[in-house]
């Protein structure tokens, strides 16, 4: 047990939830910004169990990778919404079934 | 005498008359003659070498194994299979290297008068001739099979080439593809048996072949079948029933190139291949039969059919199909028993068998001597009457004594009249025939056929002759002799000369006559060469002791126990003569009113047709080839093509269809990639479960 006093379990379920919520998100929604931040979900799933397991086994390493996640998550919305906000001002829109350039 | 330095320049034969193709071909338009003189000197030399090395090779310069060989490797395959180049030289070679020089020689002398109004087209005449003399030169050098298929293809693109060589006429055109196409149905049959000897002796060379242990060592069985389909091709290259029919159209080519290739050399290499391949069909008495048989056939069909031939050449031509099966029936009867000999270890059978052998060699050489010069002859005619129709000729004997006389004296040796050169090599061939009806009841029939082929010979000939240069003049003789006077007037500006005189200028010019001239001496000579050394026995050699020389078989059939077969040989020729004589000279037999009987008339018809063999052919190629080549496309097109093209359509149809898989759209592929993990994780805990592997953390 922990000092929370939660069960493990209850993070990772959870996790799991807000994991498949941002991957239906990034499956279904077509709308490129609602897909970034779907990931973003996606990202925090994988920290709130990244922190989860190292209050468990009492090792901090995991919420240190926490932090270096959170960093990544930001660096990666910075540039990908640099790339669409390109992207809206030549194509004028930010649909993703409308970017079928490359596409057969 | 050590002749092995000499023999190592035979190499240079064939190339001497390759260079003056090289030459002629490349130069001739800017040489005087268009080459013609190119091609007399190499072809001289090439003769001169020929000759120089026959003689050694026949006076026992040869080594002690009875051949010489020279040959470097041309192509190896893995250990087992290698195939040479090289040159052999025997008696046979040498017997061919005479013949096969000789006559060209001279022909191409007489060529630079036949062809002298031909123009700017001698080079082409000359190129080919040249081309021509090497490659057969090279066909009777070759020291293995293959390498003589190589010259024996080569021989054949030439015969094609100087048979068309008016091509602009329709009908030499066509017979120039006749003979090529009807030659490959041999062709191909060569190649067959080629194949099938290589793959049993893993080598083409002869003198590994023709090895009796080597012999001893193969499937007899298919030794047969290899040598039956060899001997195919010698039937389509000699003109041989039922391939024959090729060689009388062959006559569309100019007379000198129908001398050289279609009477005294090419065609002769059939018997050529025979008698190479002898060695091996010693051990195939069947196809010794059947190839004595196929001789005796064609050799009566053939003479049949010149009865009543109303061309010139076209009679000669029958005639040489005739004496050809004369020479395979030599060979197939000496042959046969030789191969009986053989089995039971009967020396005296193996004795006569080589006979057989020899007498075929010795026709062959004494044929292309004295049908050369018929032939030329011939050709003499042609070049002053300008007409191939006998019916329009008539009385030339007043205009051309030397002409009319050599070919007296050619159709002397043909029909066998004593001591002409046929008449010594026929009637050893009669008498090997008449040997062979003490082993099989079939050489009887035989010989009856070659007798009454030996009296419709002479009649034939003799007819030609009288109905040639006998008789009254033809519309062609007084219209040439009218021609040619004025133009000897014309080219003297005056018309001093009497008309006796002017008679001398009818005459073909003297390097025309020449060559007839010597081919004449030999075609009453050459039939003497039975009485040196050990007569023409030493042609062969094979491991049997020849304890007879010449006068044991001058004794045994000329003037000994069977002599009486020499004076039914004879009585046959002047039996034939004298029936042309009366018939066509004396008239006292009316030819044509006999010809119209109407019980005579179809048969009459039947040989103008050539026994419909034409016709034959002709449906053959049109109907059975032609719709077979009709299946056979239908096939290609909608089967094969159908397989490849419908694949093709396959591979297309299942692309476009597995391309709508690839969407293109990321999301697409997150969403396998996602369920693709999701049904991972399952499988992976499904697994456990049922292998019973329980994971703690």
């Amino acid at each position: 047990m922990d000092a929370t006093g939660i069960p493990l379990n209850w993070f990772l379920i959870l996790s799991a939830c807000l994991f498949v919520i941002g991957l239906a998100g990034v499956l279904i929604k077509r709308n490129a910004i609602v897909v970034l931040m779907s990931i973003e979900l996606m990202l925090n799933a994988a920290n709130i169990n990244l922190v989860a397991f190292s209050v468990y086994n009492n090792d901090p390493t995991g919420q240190v990778l926490a932090l270096f996640s959170i960093g990544l998550a930001a660096a990666e919305v910075a540039i990908g919404l640099a790339i669409l906000l390109n992207l809206n001002r030549l194509r004028d829109t930010v649909d993703l079934n409308d970017l079928t350039i490359l596409r057969w | 005498m050590d002749y092995t330095g000499l023999f190592e320049l035979a190499w240079i034969i064939p190339i001497l008359p390759i260079i003056s193709f090289l030459i002629v071909g490349f130069l001739g338009q800017k040489i005087k003659g268009r080459g013609g003189i190119i091609a007399v000197g190499l072809v001289a030399a090439a003769m001169v070498l020929s000759l120089t090395i026959a003689y050694a090779a026949l006076t026992g310069g040869l080594p002690e194994q009875g051949y010489f060989e020279q040959s470097f490797n041309w192509v190896v395959l893995g250990s087992d299979f290698t195939i040479q180049m090289g040159i052999y030289i025997d008696a046979v070679t040498a017997l061919m290297l005479i013949v096969v020089s000789f006559v060209a020689t001279l022909v191409v002398i007489y060529s630079l008068g036949y062809m002298h109004d031909e123009g700017d087209r001698r080079r082409r005449y000359f190129t080919e001739i040249s081309l021509f003399v090497g490659v057969m030169l090279g066909l009777v050098l070759a020291n293995n099979f293959l390498e003589l298929f190589i010259f024996w293809e080569l021989v054949g693109l030439c015969s094609y080439l100087l048979i068309g060589f008016w091509f602009e006429k329709p009908s030499a055109a066509s017979a120039a593809k006749k003979a090529f196409l009807v030659t490959r149905v041999g062709d191909v049959m060569f190649l067959i048996g080629l194949v099938i000897i290589f793959n049993l002796f893993h080598s083409t060379s002869y003198s590994t072949i023709f090895s009796p242990e080597e012999i001893a060592g193969v499937d007899q069985t298919w030794l047969m079948w290899g040598v039956f389909f060899m001997f195919g091709g010698a039937i389509g290259k000699s003109a041989q029933f039922p391939l024959h029919d090729w060689l009388p159209d062959a006559m569309e080519g100019p007379t000198t190139v129908s001398a050289l290739i279609h009477a005294a050399t090419m065609v002769k290499a059939g018997v050529y291949l025979v008698a190479r391949m002898f060695p091996l069909l010693v051990h195939a008495e069947n196809v010794m039969l059947l190839i004595a048989v196929i001789g005796g056939v064609t050799a009566f069909m053939a003479a049949t059919m010149a009865l009543n031939s109303p061309n010139i050449k076209r009679v000669l031509a029958y005639s040489t199909i005739s004496q050809l099966g004369y020479m395979f029936l030599a060979l197939g009867a000496g042959g046969y028993m030789f191969a009986l000999g053989l089995e039971e270890g009967n020396e005296e059978l193996m004795v006569a068998g080589s006979l057989g052998f020899a007498a075929g060699m010795f026709h062959l050489m004494n044929h292309a001597f004295f049908k050369a010069l018929l032939f030329l002859s011939a050709g003499s005619v042609i070049h002053y009457v300008h007409t191939e129709e006998m019916a329009k000729m008539g009385g030339l004997r007043k205009h051309m004594k030397v002409t009319s006389l050599v070919m007296l004296i050619g159709s002397l040796s043909i029909a066998g009249i004593v001591p002409l050169s046929g008449f010594w090599s026929k009637d050893l061939i009669l008498e090997t025939v008449w040997e062979g009806r003490l082993d099989s009841i079939i050489f009887l029939g035989l010989y009856v056929l070659a007798v009454l082929t030996a009296f419709m010979t002479a009649f034939y000939m003799f007819r030609m002759w009288f109905l040639t240069f006998a008789g009254e003049e033809g519309e062609a003789t007084k219209h040439a002799a009218a021609h040619h006077d004025e133009h000897h007037v014309d080219s003297h500006g005056s018309d001093e000369h009497d008309h006796k005189e002017s008679h001398g200028h009818h005459e073909a010019p003297w390097v025309m006559l020449a060559p007839l001239i010597v081919l004449a001496i030999l075609a009453i000579g050459s039939g003497f060469a039975l009485f040196i050394g050990s007569g023409f026995t030493s042609v062969i050699y094979f491991e049997i002791p020849y304890t007879h020389d010449a006068g044991y078989w001058l004794e045994k059939f000329f003037w000994g126990e069977s002599s009486f077969l020499t004076y039914i040989s004879l009585a046959a020729a002047v039996l034939g003569i004298a029936l042309a004589y009366f018939t066509f000279y004396k008239k006292r037999v009316d030819a044509p009113a006999i010809a119209s009987k109407p019980a005579v008339k179809p048969l009459y018809n039947m040989l103008l047709k050539r026994y419909g063999f034409t016709k034959g052919y002709d449906y053959v190629g049109e109907k059975i080839v032609y719709g077979f080549s009709l299946a056979l496309d239908w096939f290609d097109r909608k089967i094969i093509d159908g397989l490849v093209n419908g694949f093709s359509k396959l591979i297309q149809r299942s692309g476009a269809g597995l391309r709508r898989a690839q969407t293109g759209f990321v999301q697409t592929y997150a969403g396998v990639v996602a369920g693709g993990a999701v049904a991972m994780m399952l499988l992976l805990f499904f697994l456990l479960k049922l292998l019973g592997i329980e994971v703690h953390p």
